[in-house]
């Protein structure tokens, strides 16, 4: 065996030699057999001649030679490549179009579904995800949806609990990151010790802390990869080194790698913390009974337990909890627990705009692959007669469909190897512009599964439509194709009737994508159009949060924010400052209020407004319109009357046909203490949520007033000209207070509009692209099917013009054939449309999913498109000359 | 000879050559002279399937080649047995030994 396989590399690689040999060993047995008849008295001619018919001719002992050589199957194979490489390049326009058209629906295919399966169906990161549940509590009157845990309560589940292996607690903040550069706002969580066992993730270097320092006082940091490779360049003697957060000294005493990912989106508000430190409850927060609901609790599930037992077992739990309260809180709060998987937290919002893509890449790789197969369908009519030809001359039947599959199976090489490229390439600009609410966009790289099967859909498609006309060949009489020059009327008519299918079908695909896309569209005009009830232009904004250990006094948080609006206001090409807890556009949450002497709106159980504090002239920077009364002012000191500004809409529920100013409420339940705030002035109502969230009752009140000065503010500043240009000022402005503070999140007014809807507009600007990519298809599809038929029917066209038929009768006739297609296509896909669209519904805005406009828009231009894909080869139709067409076989 | 070969006829093709060549090397064309001498003018080989086969033997290891000068003084390419091949020759005349008796056992009965 092993003389065989040398014997293989001899042949394939000293070709030529071997060659040369056999060529000189046949010559001289020639020569031996010449010789001999020579010897029985033949002339040397002819002698020379029989020994040539006794050998059987050399040419002809070669071949039978090289056909048992060791290596003929490769030797084979590498000349079908090299004959269908050729057979390709010679017709360029077929080559191009189908490598392109295969390489746009592999490469987007396998793009989409990287993703995919990056987000939604690869588990998560982590060991033995599917026992990993987040426990909640909840306060059935304070809402539907749970609530995080409160500190003590982290404790009563941790011990009492019988279901759980490992229960641990997280919480995130933001953090001043300083001694390095400039200061950085960071996402910290301060964490259990047992987290990371929990999630069975160990430090890349270094450790992570122990259950003994999980206590106060250990002020221990670890790093995250990202955080690390940034900021400290990878520098593994980061170890050991302190850094300082919200000005405190911390030791780094480990980093995580690179794949680690925590708290995931969905888990926990916020993004994922760059750097860990250790839980240390404190004994004030473990005394917060039934208050400060603000830790997040992961737990992973003993095996063998199911959820609804871990369920029963928490409730039970929080039962026990709730009857350790005095009795007047206990009919409030009305404790209870809930365990919730952690797959369905994460994923779930995200589904559906995934399923969508998903749907929309299955259209266009059936729509490319119709398209493959139109085009080779039509390349196989054009190759009978080759085919037949050669059949005729002998070559083998099994040669023939050899090399047909040989030239398949390159094309789809070649589309596949351009997809590869193409899905890199997407998914580079891709990850680059995703909105953050994608979860785990860092994992994100092509997926080896999903190519495959792209690839292997793609071989079929290839070898079905392309061999097909060789296996027809086998059935037909080589004869009569011949004689009638290549053309079988059955096998044309029936080529001609699946092309048709294929490109009504292609229609129908793709107005129901336009239409999708075209939904999307309008929602996200309309969101675009909503008021937001403020004007944007020339607004920056910046966000300050002055750490406690540092600003312990609220004197000195009133002070420092007072001399920063002086300073700001003095700015050059500054035009109003103000200060606000929340700006517009962004999260909040209710506040619980009683009006005096107000109409309560009917059946409502409690009254429920969103809440800001505002210094300076916030309101006037943001043009929120006075209504009635006044902005705040100078007057509103801690001593004079606490006063409030309300929304319109509040104004109006609660006080419909009076003037709700000098009207008073207060907050908490009707029986608080809180202290009555007078209404001095009623604005215009604002998107405090996003833009298409229904408008939420708001309230601001003077800063000057609250009790307990807010140290976390966003500043606004409204710029004469670009209010990017004030950024550097207003770094410097704060940098003059306080050197070690962090500015974060400068961004105009614009910038916020836009990154709150980026999600909507990357979801309108991937179906678009669906979309588009299909009809661009679909238009090429229609082209080549009516542009195939013209060509086949010159002759006949020929004949018509040479008879007298009117050029314009001619055009009419062939457009309407291709609007013909177009309609049905249409038909099928609005009634695909309809069908499909419901599952829409979730991603829409103001739009029903049954939207007249948009179904009669896209069907008018796919109309359009069809209109203009057969106009082109139609007038070609009109420019026959009757003399050459009548020629023309 | 078309594309189509029988197993057997090759079987008992290659036995021809190696006894053939048990003797004494030979060139191509003497290996043809020689089996038709030892069939007894029976058996003509065709080039066709003789070089194909020597080909494949050589492939295989159970003979090799060197070009030498034969009687004439031209030069030829002269096939040897190989330790090999002596091998193989046996294994075929034993397998053949056994083909024609289950054969003449198979024709026999009724």
């Amino acid at each position: 065996m092993p003389k065989r396989i040398l014997s293989l590399f001899r042949n394939l690689f000293r070709k030529r030699a071997v060659e040369q040999a056999l060529d000189d060993e046949l010559r001289s047995s020639v020569e031996f057999l010449t010789q001999e008849k020579m010897k029985h008295g033949l002339s040397q001619a002819v002698a020379r001649r029989e020994a040539l018919i006794e050998l059987g001719g050399i040419e002809q002992v070669k071949e039978e030679v090289r056909a048992v050589r060791a290596g003929r199957f490769l030797e084979d194979f590498a000349r079908d490549g090299r004959f269908a490489f050729r057979t390709l390049a010679k017709s360029p326009g077929f080559t191009t179009v189908a490598v392109l058209t295969l390489a746009l629906g592999i490469g987007a295919n396998t793009a989409i579904f990287s993703v995919m399966d990056a987000v939604v169906l690869r588990p998560l990161p982590y060991k033995d995800p599917a026992s990993l549940i987040m426990v909640k509590e909840s306060i059935p009157l304070a809402g539907p949806e749970p609530i995080p845990v409160c500190a003590p309560d982290v404790i009563q589940f941790q011990r009492q609990n019988q279901v759980f292996e490992a229960v641990a607690a997280f919480r995130g903040g933001q953090f001043d990151l300083a001694g390095v550069d400039e200061p950085e706002r960071i996402t910290a969580d301060r964490v259990n010790a047992n987290l990371f066992s929990l999630l069975d993730m160990q430090p890349m270097l270094g450790r992570t802390f122990t259950t003994e320092e999980d206590q106060p006082g250990h002020s221990l940091a670890i790093l995250n990869y990202a955080l690390w490779q940034r900021r400290f360049g990878g520098d593994p003697g980061v170890i050991g080194r302190t850094l300082t957060l919200d000005r405190q000294p911390y030791t780094v005493i480990g980093i995580m790698p690179r794949n680690f990912v925590f708290p995931l989106e969905g888990m926990e508000q916020g993004h994922t913390a760059d750097v860990f430190a250790p839980m240390g409850f404190t004994p004030e927060e473990l005394a917060d009974v039934g208050d400060n609901f603000n830790y997040s609790v992961l737990a992973r599930l003993k095996p063998g337990v199911t959820l609804g037992r871990a369920n029963a077992d928490i409730s039970a739990i929080a039962y026990r909890i709730l009857q350790t309260y005095p009795p007047q809180f206990r009919d409030r709060i009305k404790l209870g627990a809930v365990a919730l998987p952690l797959n369905t937290k994460v994923v779930g919002k995200v589904k559906t705009l995934l399923l969508l893509l998903l749907g929309a890449v299955g259209f266009v790789l059936l729509i490319a692959c119709a398209n493959v197969a139109s085009l080779l369908l039509t390349r196989a009519a054009h190759r009978q007669r080759e085919i037949a030809v050669r059949l005729a001359l002998g070559a083998g039947r099994l040669r023939v469909l050899r090399q047909l599959a040989a030239e398949n199976l390159l094309l789809a090489l070649a589309g596949a190897g351009l997809g590869l490229l193409l899905a890199f390439a997407i998914l580079r600009g891709m990850v680059g512009w995703m909105p953050a609410n994608i979860p785990r966009v860092n994992a994100i790289g092509i997926n080896s599964t999903v190519l495959a099967f792209t690839l292997v859909l793609v071989l079929l498609t290839g070898l079905v439509f392309g061999v097909e006309p060789a296996l027809a060949s086998w059935r037909t009489d080589l004869q009569s194709t011949l004689k009638e020059g290549g053309r079988s009327a059955q096998q044309g008519l029936r080529h001609r009737r699946l092309r048709s299918a294929l490109v009504v079908g292609e229609v129908a695909l793709s107005l129901v994508l336009l239409v999708g896309a075209g939904l999307l569209l309008r929602s996200f005009e309309r969101v675009l159009a909503t008021e937001a009830g403020f004007q944007p232009d020339h607004v920056l904004t910046a966000s300050l949060s002055l750490p406690e250990t540092q600003y312990k006094q609220p004197q000195q948080i009133r002070a420092f924010y007072r001399e920063l609006m002086a300073r700001l206001e003095q700015l050059p090409g500054v035009m109003t400052v103000g200060a606000s807890t929340d700006l517009p556009l962004q999260a909040g949450w209710n506040h619980i209020f009683s009006p005096e002497g107000g109409q309560p709106p009917p059946g409502a159980g409690l009254n429920l407004c969103w809440h800001s504090v505002i210094l300076g002239d916030y309101l006037q920077t943001m043009r929120v319109p006075l209504l009635r009364g006044r902005y705040f002012n100078q007057q509103d000191t801690p001593t004079s009357t606490p006063v409030l500004i309300v929304s319109e809409s509040l104004a109006k529920r609660y006080w419909p046909n009076q003037d709700p100013i000098g009207k008073r409420l207060k907050w908490g339940p009707p029986e608080s203490n809180d202290p009555w705030l007078t209404i001095v002035g009623v604005v215009g109502d604002v998107k405090q949520g996003p833009l298409d969230a229904p408008t939420v009752q708001h309230t601001y009140e003077p800063y000057a007033q609250d009790i307990v000065p807010a140290s976390a503010l966003n500043v606004a500043m409204r710029a004469a000209g670009d209010p990017a240009s004030l950024a550097a000022s207003l770094r410097v402005a704060v940098w003059g207070l306080d050197r070690q503070l962090a500015v974060a999140q400068v961004r105009t007014m614009d910038e916020v509009i836009s990154e709150s809807v980026a999600p909507r507009r990357f979801n309108l600007y991937l179906l678009a692209a669906f979309a588009a990519l299909a009809a661009v298809l679909a238009a090429i599809g229609i082209y080549g099917v009516i542009s195939y038929s013209v060509a086949q029917r010159t002759h006949e066209i020929g004949i018509r013009v040479a008879l007298g038929a009117r050029r314009g009768d001619l055009l009419r006739q062939v457009v309407g054939q291709g609007l013909l297609l177009m309609a049905a296509g249409v038909v099928i896909g609005v009634l695909g449309a309809l069908a499909l669209t419901r599952f829409l519904a979730n991603l829409l805005y103001e739009i029903k999913p049954i939207d007249p406009a948009t179904f009669i828009a896209v069907s008018l231009l796919l109309a359009t498109v069809a209109l203009l894909a057969s106009y082109i080869p139609a007038r070609r139709a009109t420019k026959v000359d009757p003399m050459v067409a009548l020629r023309y076989e | 000879m078309g594309e189509k070969r029988t197993d057997l006829l090759r079987g008992t093709l290659d036995l021809l050559v190696l006894k053939a060549l048990s003797l004494e090397p030979l060139h191509g064309v003497g290996i043809s002279r020689r089996i038709t001498q030892i069939t007894k003018g029976a058996f003509q080989v065709s080039f066709g399937s003789l070089f194909p086969s020597l080909h494949r033997m050589e492939e295989r290891g159970w003979v090799e080649a060197e070009w030498r000068s034969s009687e004439n003084n031209r030069r030829a390419k002269y096939y040897r047995l190989t330790s090999s091949g002596c091998t193989q020759l046996k294994v075929e005349e034993r397998d053949w030994d056994r083909v024609v008796k289950i054969m003449a056992a198979a024709v026999q009965s009724t």
